[in-house]
């Protein structure tokens, strides 16, 4: 199956760099996650993957081939700012929205019938877009992205605005798309949803890759120095382990917390303490540290280098 | 570059904008306010003239003016001679026996002193003009008998001649229709163009505007190339002006045959000074309401240059769009394209004036402006074929040109957010690779 390849692409606007020789890959069948703080380039990586632009130096690939109108037809794109033409009925956008990605009418409109059926939004396709709520534009914005059964599919955080329910609806058909071999690329600030449907990463800051590859190799990496505590009782040997700088926390409510160990701390150290000080330890478990967490450590770094960088 | 994805786009936004309520008002209303624009003075011109019947007392102190003046004074206008003293008459114009008073003094024969008219009302335009001339005439012939001047020599002087402008065409030999009606198409034609080109361009830009900050740009983008977009929506929006103007064309021409007529049936054909059997469009032209006929060249060139024009500022206008996301933002941007078609309106005048000066066929050569200006003189005047066609050549090139341009600055400008750029920056967009 055909696979996205970006290698060593750069671009620029005027004086700034926002993409700086930046290489990966996403296979078919996988979903990589695109992250990273804003300004990291990731937008700009997505128009050239989509090319909506193209790349000052380096190639975009798809399937072999360099990315052009031709892979344009094959990919959907779901972009982080939503957008529909507000006066447009529904059924009639989508038509439109599908006829642009090479479908007949006929067919769009086949298409359109069915998808809006999946999303129990049948009684729709009359209404004028701007008559939408904003979770029903979602919805409609989503089929129109899937409208043309695209094998390289891109959704810049697909989840925001959605309640629950159509959330799951949503992760439920981005894992369908994934068992039929789609190449899907997943780009996001919310790193729970990253975990959850991600199998590879590509960490972006300042126009860099600083961090890739399978999600758990990656987690591995920074070692089992992360801490899940839930307990009853007093909790102020934290604060103690803290003040000590012994350990970082990550998330703390009144039964549960996650500590990341500091260097020379001994994991033992903080078991005895917390046996010795609360009621009731239900957990302890020495886990690989949330994404989260290796998010903020590796762009951290990398800013800081940024920075000695340009006072250097 | 996909034609067919140009006109998916083409199609698409012609559409939306043919099947909207304003469009359809828009396209019904306007010819019907410009059918009722045009009837309404002549009907009501006309009528007034009809009813406006004035008895004017006649002070007359040569006292051998009177007689002749009775016998010229036509249908509206009465002429009473009295001897009352001036002060009594008028006091009979006060409380409203006469419309007012003529007073001519006994030195008028001798060529001194002047008619004085003295109403309450002050009287119009055509009063004066009415009055002056009767008085003219009748003073005049007097002087001439008091002369000594034959009876043919009067007769010389009060014959009337007749005056009308006729056009030479190409082909030698034949007339055209009266160069007067044909400089009103004409100008009606290029304020046609200047008013088309502005809001059909104004459209454009909205359109833009409203895909840019609405967001929806970024997923046709991801479909088609930005190039492939500007050029769908700049033609669909072009195609719907186009087909507005025209249907206009022909509901106002219509609209004017139908009601010629009709109002003609008001009327009277001997009022109007026709034949009794005179038909419907006689009687029509009589009361100033008939239809010029418009050369079918003229059409054409008319259509050429409003298209050529059009793609010219639309692209403009289109770039403008892609570099705001406001309307408001877009004022400062405007100012370098709409002084251009300002500009030609000053020039109408002076090439309605002088058609063929130097001043005027260089202007009407200079692309920006040649869509208002070549229409005109192409409208008032014999335009030499190849002096028409080298104008629409430029424009041609011009446009072609701007769109190249407008096509490197829109597809930077659509995914620009945040701040509204200057043109130093609109500037660099166009070299990005």
């Amino acid at each position: 199956m055909s696979h996205l390849s970006v290698q060593n692409v750069t671009k620029r606007y005027g004086d700034t760099v926002a993409v700086d020789d930046v290489s990966f890959e996403a296979e078919p069948g996988r979903i990589l996650g695109l992250l990273g703080p804003n300004g990291a380039g990731k937008t700009s990586t997505i128009r050239m993957i989509t090319y909506i632009m193209v790349p000052d130096a380096g190639t975009v690939q798809y399937d072999g081939h360099t990315v052009g109108p031709w892979s344009q037809q094959r990919m959907g794109y779901l972009p982080e700012e939503r957008g529909l033409y507000d006066r447009l009925r529904v059924k009639e956008q989508l038509v439109y929205l599908g006829t642009l990605k090479g479908l007949t009418r006929a067919e769009a409109s086949k298409r359109a019938a069915h998808w809006l059926d999946r999303f129990d939004a049948t009684d729709w396709a009359d209404m004028k877009t701007e008559e939408l709520s904003k979770g029903m534009t979602q919805k409609i914005q989503f089929i129109a992205t899937l409208l043309h059964d695209p094998s390289l599919l891109i959704f810049d955080e697909p989840f925001s605005g959605l309640d629950p329910i159509n959330a799951d609806l949503l992760r439920e058909i981005i894992l369908e798309l994934r068992r039929d071999d789609r190449t899907i690329l997943f780009a996001s600030h919310r790193m729970e949803q990253v975990e959850q449907l991600c199998d590879d990463i590509c960490l972006m800051a300042q126009g860099d890759v600083v961090l890739q590859g399978p999600l758990h190799e990656v987690q591995e990496q920074f070692g089992q120095n992360t801490l899940v505590l839930e307990f009853d009782g007093d909790d102020t040997f934290i604060d103690e382990l803290e003040a000590d700088e012994k350990v970082r926390v990550i998330s703390r409510s009144a039964h549960r917390a996650e500590l990341g160990l500091a260097a020379d701390t001994d994991a033992r150290r903080v078991l005895d303490l917390a046996l010795a000080r609360t009621d009731d330890l239900f957990r302890y478990e020495q886990v690989v540290p949330p994404l989260n967490e290796i998010f903020v450590e590796v762009v951290g770094e990398a800013e800081a280098r940024q920075m000695r960088g340009a006072t250097a | 570059m996909s034609f067919h994805k140009i006109w998916l786009i083409l199609r698409s936004e012609f559409w939306r904008r043919v099947r909207s309520t304003a469009f359809l008002l828009a396209t019904l209303l306007v010819p019907v306010g410009v059918v009722i624009l045009t009837a309404a003075p002549a009907v009501f011109g006309y009528l007034a003239e009809q009813t406006d019947e004035r008895t004017v007392a006649l002070v007359d102190q040569t006292g051998r003016l009177a007689d002749s003046l009775v016998a010229t004074g036509g249908d509206r206008l009465n002429f009473r001679p009295t001897d009352a003293p001036v002060d009594s008459v008028r006091g009979a114009v006060r409380n409203g026996r006469y419309s007012g008073y003529l007073l001519l003094p006994a030195s008028l024969l001798e060529g001194e002193g002047r008619g004085t008219y003295y109403s309450m009302e002050g009287g119009g335009l055509s009063l004066r003009a009415e009055l002056s001339s009767y008085v003219n005439r009748v003073v005049r012939r007097q002087r001439l008998e008091a002369a000594g001047a034959s009876g043919r020599v009067l007769q010389i002087m009060e014959s009337d001649v007749d005056l009308s402008t006729r056009k030479l065409s190409e082909d030698e030999g034949t007339t055209s229709g009266s160069s007067l009606a044909l400089t009103f198409v004409g100008y009606a034609m290029a304020l046609a163009i200047y008013f088309a080109v502005f809001i059909y361009g104004n459209y454009v830009m909205q359109g833009v505007i409203e895909e840019k900050s609405n967001r929806v740009v970024e997923v046709v983008v991801s479909s088609v190339r930005p190039f492939e977009l500007l050029m769908g929506k700049v033609l669909g929006i072009g195609a719907m002006g186009l087909s507005q103007m025209l249907l206009w064309g022909v509901l106002v021409m219509g609209g004017l045959a139908a009601t010629g007529p009709v109002v003609a049936l008001f009327f009277n054909p001997a009022d109007l000074g026709v034949a009794p059997d005179a038909s419907g469009q006689a009687m029509a032209e009589a009361i100033g309401l008939s239809v010029p006929t418009i050369p079918v060249g003229l059409i054409v060139w008319f259509i050429l240059f409003f298209l050529g024009g059009f793609l010219l500022y639309a692209a403009l206008f289109a770039a403008v769009g892609s570099a705001v996301e406001q309307q408001q933002d877009a004022q400062s941007l405007l100012l370098p394209v709409m002084s251009p078609l300002i500009l030609p309106i000053l020039f109408l005048v002076f090439i309605i004036e002088s058609p063929n000066a130097t001043l005027s066929v260089v202007t009407s050569m200079i692309p920006l402006f040649s869509p208002i200006l070549m229409v005109l003189r192409a409208a008032i005047t014999n335009v030499p074929l190849w002096e028409i066609a080298t104008a629409f050549v430029l424009l041609v090139g011009s446009f072609v040109g701007t769109i190249w341009l407008a096509g490197r600055i829109y597809r930077v400008g659509i995914l620009s957010y945040g701040k509204t750029p200057g043109f130093r920056e609109i500037a660099k967009w166009v070299t990005y690779e």
